[in-house]
């Protein structure tokens, strides 16, 4: 969409196909394409909005490429959106995009990606109160021959189990990602649009984002960023650390095996049936050669159990082939870099 | 041979990786036998994410050569997508793969491709005369064979022979992801083709070292179990998990009838029936378990590949040019 954007600031609903959108004033120059596209997730950030723009654009000014800045408002329910309308109004770099209703972080990107012009993308989401006006610094970073460049937050300032949970998911990352980053899950990076046009997007993938790069064979690095002072957040509910908790296998699963199902399931499958199977026919030979009855072993049922659940697995294993098999096709399992002699 | 002047007859993919040795050598060679035979052709080789000077050299030997095409991967994805990426830009008629280490023989390209001619979809190469170490290599590939040929009913002896021809029409048809390279054929199997198999010659490794180890049996015997089920039973998958519900509800009836009849008074103590009346029900559920996989795994295909994409003969003669 053009700078003669339709502008709707009226409107409160806005679709999150992004068939509406809101442009920054028109002043019927047709702007050049911006190198760097800033995506930005916000939620409920009130009076902060105005201060988080200014961090932005002193920092993207003092850097020199041309940007525009994309922020994502995820439903708020205070005066964020108002605020955003402003900012929009005065600077016509800024364009805005309304959830109907939220939608998370990963939808937000996705969304941001299909408006995003620059062939940089930069995106830091809100939430996690990084020094925006240093990004510029992940850039630089970037020019030294990286394809994407993790914003590492530190010193961290969120709480101590936050800390704690963010260190183990990402020491699991890096023995089972083979990725040696501090931060993966910090939601601060900067790309080039092709790296992320090439991940499928969906769930709350977005924090995997440098994990699915890195397995697409590109270049990914970290480079320190500072959290704000006083960015002290905890997690309100439990619910946020169960899901973390299984955010990790999620890792080992995309990292390892989301191609080969059964080489996942059917490892333990095995191990089950097979461990199984030798419980039985211990107590099978057992009670034939007379040695004494078996009502009182729950090793049986243990026994029964694990055999049927090996099964299960290596069945789910099996089914998963055949999804990948019927339904996968046009996914490609390499990601080339250069053809001589097209 | 060739049937007209702007088409490429003859594709030749040919997967790299840290062959920094090899791939002048493979490169003269194959040229070589190419120009004797006079068809045209192209070279297709994949660099599968090397670390040391196979790309660098590759383009240089491009510069010079219109036939060489070079894809180049952004890290290393294996071989089945090396070859899978091979068979994507690939244009000729015909497509012949060879191992990028020099131990095949490009002298049997053509002889493969006549072969391929005579009628069939996919030629595979048989090394008659293999030059590896025998228990290293000799032995798990000939109970590997064995095995295959046993669960694909492809009758090949040499199943992972790297020297392949294949009609183009059928490659782009086979799915090939993970690490199914090694099943070519029976993929191609599933998709209804003609397999046929040629003596070919094998030499040693000169250079680098074999990239295979005995860890991968696990992953080879997983693959085989889903190559075995997409063959049977890709288009009623209820078949086979049905059978699995038969077998357990089938144990569970047993010993439910036998509890009941009393056949088990002179055998089974009081305590004991309990047990099995509940490892019988046991059964029933995981039974039942597996009718429901099965009834998911049809929906699956049933949304999934259209059976009418499989391949089958199509020919219409146009009455004037004959």
């Amino acid at each position: 969409m053009t700078a003669t954007a339709i502008r709707n600031h009226t409107r409160e609903n806005f679709d999150f196909t992004g068939a509406h959108e809101a442009a920054g004033e028109s002043n019927g120059r047709a702007a050049a394409l911006p190198k760097l596209s800033l995506i930005v997730p916000v939620f409920n950030l009130a009076e902060e909005t105005v201060a988080l723009y200014h961090e932005l654009r002193a920092g993207f000014e003092a850097h020199g490429e041309s940007f525009e800045v994309i922020f994502i408002d995820d439903a708020s329910t205070d005066a964020t959106w108002l605020h955003l309308n402003k900012i929009a109004k005065e600077d016509a770099r800024v364009k805005l995009i309304r959830m109907r209703t939220s939608f998370g972080e990963t939808s937000a990107l996705d969304a941001g990606l299909r408006h995003a012009k620059g062939e940089r993308i930069v995106y830091a989401t809100a939430r996690v109160r990084v020094n925006m006006s240093a990004l510029p610094q992940l850039l630089r970073k970037m020019d030294e021959g990286h394809d994407l460049v993790v914003g590492w937050r530190t010193p961290r300032q969120d709480s101590g189990l936050n800390r704690l949970v963010s260190h183990g998911f990402n020491w699991l990352v890096e023995r089972f990602g083979k990725l040696p980053l501090h931060d993966i899950n910090s939601s601060v990076f900067v790309a080039h649009r092709e790296v992320l046009e090439n991940i499928i997007l969906y769930g709350n993938l977005n924090i995997f984002i440098p994990i699915l790069a890195a397995r697409k064979g590109y270049r990914v690095t970290e480079e320190p960023i500072a959290q704000k002072p006083g960015a002290f957040r905890q997690s309100k509910y439990l619910s946020e650390y169960i899901q973390r908790l299984l955010d990790i296998i999620t890792v080992i699963y995309l990292t390892k095996y989301s191609k080969k199902p059964l080489h996942f399931l059917g490892f333990f499958g095995m191990i089950f049936t097979v461990a199984g199977l030798a419980m039985n026919g211990y107590l099978f030979t057992y009670r034939i050669l007379g040695y004494g009855g078996i009502a009182g072993r729950p090793l049986l049922l243990l026994g029964a159990l694990l055999l049927v659940i090996g099964l299960q697995m290596i069945s789910i294993g099996l089914i998963g082939e055949m999804i990948i098999y019927t339904h996968a096709r046009d996914q490609k399992e390499y990601n080339i870099e250069t053809v001589i002699g097209a | 041979m060739a049937s007209s002047d702007d088409k490429i007859f003859c594709s030749i993919v040919v997967p790299m990786m840290n062959e920094e040795e090899s791939v002048t050598p493979m490169h003269e060679a194959i040229t070589k036998v190419m120009a004797e035979w006079g068809v045209r052709y192209e070279l297709i080789i994949v660099d599968d994410g090397s670390s040391d000077r196979t790309f660098e050299i590759l383009s240089t030997l491009a510069q010079n050569d219109a036939c060489l095409r070079v894809v180049k991967f952004r890290r290393n994805f294996g071989q089945s997508a090396a070859m899978a990426a091979g068979f994507e830009h690939a244009r000729g008629e015909y497509i012949v793969t060879l191992d990028g280490d020099l131990q095949n023989d490009p002298e049997d390209i053509p002889r493969v491709v006549a072969k391929l001619q005579e009628g069939y979809d996919v030629v595979s190469g048989w090394r008659k005369d293999r030059k590896d170490k025998f228990l290293i290599r000799k032995v798990p590939s000939k109970i590997a064979n064995r095995l295959i040929r046993k669960t694909t009913r492809v009758s090949l002896h040499d199943t992972g022979c790297s020297l392949k021809a294949y009609r183009a029409e059928v490659v782009q048809k086979i799915r090939l992801y993970g690490e199914m390279h090694r099943f070519i054929p029976g993929l191609a199997r599933i998709e209804g083709a003609r397999i046929g198999e040629l003596v070919v010659k094998h030499h040693e490794r000169k250079f680098g070292k074999s990239k295979y180890n005995l860890s991968r049996t696990f992953r080879v015997i997983m693959d085989l179990m889903t190559l075995n089920l997409l063959l049977k039973y890709l288009t009623r998958p209820l078949h086979f998990f049905g059978g699995l519900t038969v077998l357990f509800n089938g144990l569970g009836f047993t010993t439910l009838a036998a509890l009941f009849y009393g056949w088990n008074q002179q055998y089974l103590g009081e305590d004991e029936l309990n047990v099995l009346v509940a490892l019988a029900f046991l059964l029933f559920a995981a039974g039942i378990n597996f009718l429901l996989y099965g009834l998911i795994a049809n929906s699956v295909v049933s949304t999934g590949q259209k059976r009418d994409e499989r391949l089958y003969e199509f020919k219409s003669y146009d009455r004037n040019s004959n």
